[in-house]
């Protein structure tokens, strides 16, 4: 049979950010791909040459999106590292609790984007709807829906009163109900299985060549979160399970993220109940003493890591970022061998992309 | 991940440096080794110790020499740092050992015109395919 490229994208309706494929298809199978990536990239680590280190926690908030809060926890952690600031335990707490509803937030939309790519419109208008509930409680405790503006280098600049508490245990259960109905869904319906059970398939060694991280590695059977591996945050004083799976599809990918949504809802109301008094900020001064620190966090899909270096000034020498996404991007040629066209959408939202993290 | 026996390894490879940990915040270790050595210590972090987790590969330009940074992770961080001169900056790629190099070494390639040699797949990979500039990270007031 004869081979056929077909370029798809940097504007196409799988995906809603840009990201280009050119796809090798034999009849109806993919035998080769390639992608592109930067069209959405701004330069960001020249900008963070050229800012403050006050400045750039606005900045790195805004190269996502959906994950803005694991930027800014990744970026505040490091800088105060460097700093050597010791970080109120109420401000640690408050945080965490943005970092697990922003991985809320951020798993049901992706399980939204799923389900209208395997044609299950329900699915994807409930997920969307639910959303909903996280985005509530989110902008009642900072006043933002997507960027929270939450973190300042020291500690945080929001506080929860009891009100506010009642108020979010009681949405967190709603919320609860909704992701098992959900998670019955996953596992039970026929449809959605057939459409997703050993499609983009990754082994746990082609997960380990290619070093990915978060969901997609944990549903392939490696068992890595740095929540709980190298606990940063409030992560050490909660209990939570690590959600991991054996199938390695987007199946398996689907029910890990559901599994960890509702761990998230658990680490929230532990959260709620454990929340110290004290301050919420310590001072930070503005110039920050010649040095370099490493800092990572579990970001939805999976380790983000900061490189920053510090020289004396008010502005880093250097800060590096790594998103999630670059890693899982690699594989995506490997889980499109042998694909059916039809799949494509599918495999590119099962491993939840991030094109704007990935870009920077 | 033992990293007293990762460094004992790794003075093997290199055995004229006297390769000293340096203490930095947050939990993670880094070891300064010459370029010619980065592929062969990678090499012994990997089949020795099952070290295969590159996280990130950070180049920075200090605007006396090109600095890289391997930063590896195993529960605990280890970071390997080597400079390259400002000019004609090359070293091996690492693609062989870790395929998951392969975009992290792309991207320090194109923003400091670092080269790789050995690399599978060298081009730009979030610059335009057009772009006739220079490397975006070098630092403007040292461009050659």
């Amino acid at each position: 049979m004869s081979r056929i490229t077909i370029p798809i994208g940097p504007q196409h309706p799988a995906l809603k950010e840009p990201l280009s494929f050119l796809l090798t298809v034999e009849g109806e199978r993919i035998v080769e791909s390639a992608l592109r990536i930067g069209y959405v990239h701004r330069g960001l680590e020249r900008i963070f040459q050229n800012r403050s280190y006050v400045q750039n926690v606005h900045v790195v908030e805004r190269i996502c999106g959906i994950c803005s809060h694991a930027h800014t926890t990744t970026y505040c952690q490091g800088v105060e590292a460097l700093l050597g600031l010791h970080i109120p335990p109420r401000a640690l707490y408050l945080r965490t609790l943005l970092c697990e509803l922003e991985r809320i937030h951020s798993h049901l939309l992706w399980l939204g984007v799923l389900a209208e790519h395997v044609g299950f419109t329900t699915i994807f208008m409930y997920a969307w709807r639910d959303r909903e509930i996280v985005l509530d409680i989110m902008e009642k405790l900072s006043g933002g829906r997507v960027a929270h503006a939450v973190n300042v280098i020291g500690g945080v600049r929001i506080d929860v009163d009891q009100e506010q508490v009642r108020l979010i245990l009681a949405r967190l259960d709603e919320l609860e109900r909704q992701i098992e109905s959900f998670l019955g869904v996953i596992q039970h319906e026929r449809t959605f299985r057939a459409r997703t059970r050993a499609v983009g398939y990754l082994s746990i060694e082609q997960v380990r060549s290619h070093c990915v991280v978060g969901p997609v590695a944990r549903a392939s059977g490696v068992d890595i979160d740095l929540r709980r591996d190298a606990p940063y945050a409030a992560y050490g004083q909660l209990d939570f399970r690590v959600i991991t799976a054996e199938e390695g599809d987007v199946w398996a990918r689907t029910m890990v993220r559901a599994l960890e949504t509702i761990e998230s809802v658990c680490m929230c109301r532990q959260l709620l109940a454990g929340l110290p008094d004290g301050p919420l900020a310590v001072r930070a001064p503005r110039r920050v003493p010649p040095s370099e620190a490493v800092s990572r966090c579990e970001a939805p899909r999976g380790e983000l890591i900061y490189y920053i270096r510090s020289d004396g000034s008010d502005r880093p020498a250097r800060v590096k970022v790594r998103t999630p996404t670059l890693t899982t991007l690699a594989t995506l040629p490997d889980q499109l061998r042998g694909v059916n066209t039809a799949d494509v959408p599918t495999v590119l939202s099962g491993v939840d992309l991030c094109i704007a993290c990935a870009d920077r | 991940m033992n990293i007293e026996l990762m460094l004992e390894s790794l003075r093997e490879t290199s055995p004229t440096e006297a390769l000293e940990p340096q203490a930095v915040p947050i939990d993670e270790t880094f070891v300064t080794l010459p370029p010619d050595c980065i592929h062969a210590a990678v090499q012994v972090l990997v089949e020795c110790f099952d070290l295969r987790h590159l996280s990130a590969i950070t180049g920075e330009d200090t605007g006396d020499e090109i600095v890289l940074l391997y930063h590896f992770w195993d529960r605990h961080g280890l970071t390997l740092r080597t400079p390259l001169p400002r000019q004609n900056a090359r070293i091996t790629t690492l693609t062989d050992l870790i395929p998951g190099a392969a975009f992290y070494e792309r991207e320090v390639s194109e923003m400091l015109g670092v080269a790789f040699d050995g690399h599978p797949n060298p081009r730009t990979l979030v610059l335009p395919d057009d772009w006739a500039g220079e490397p975006p990270l070098l630092r403007p007031e040292k461009r050659q």
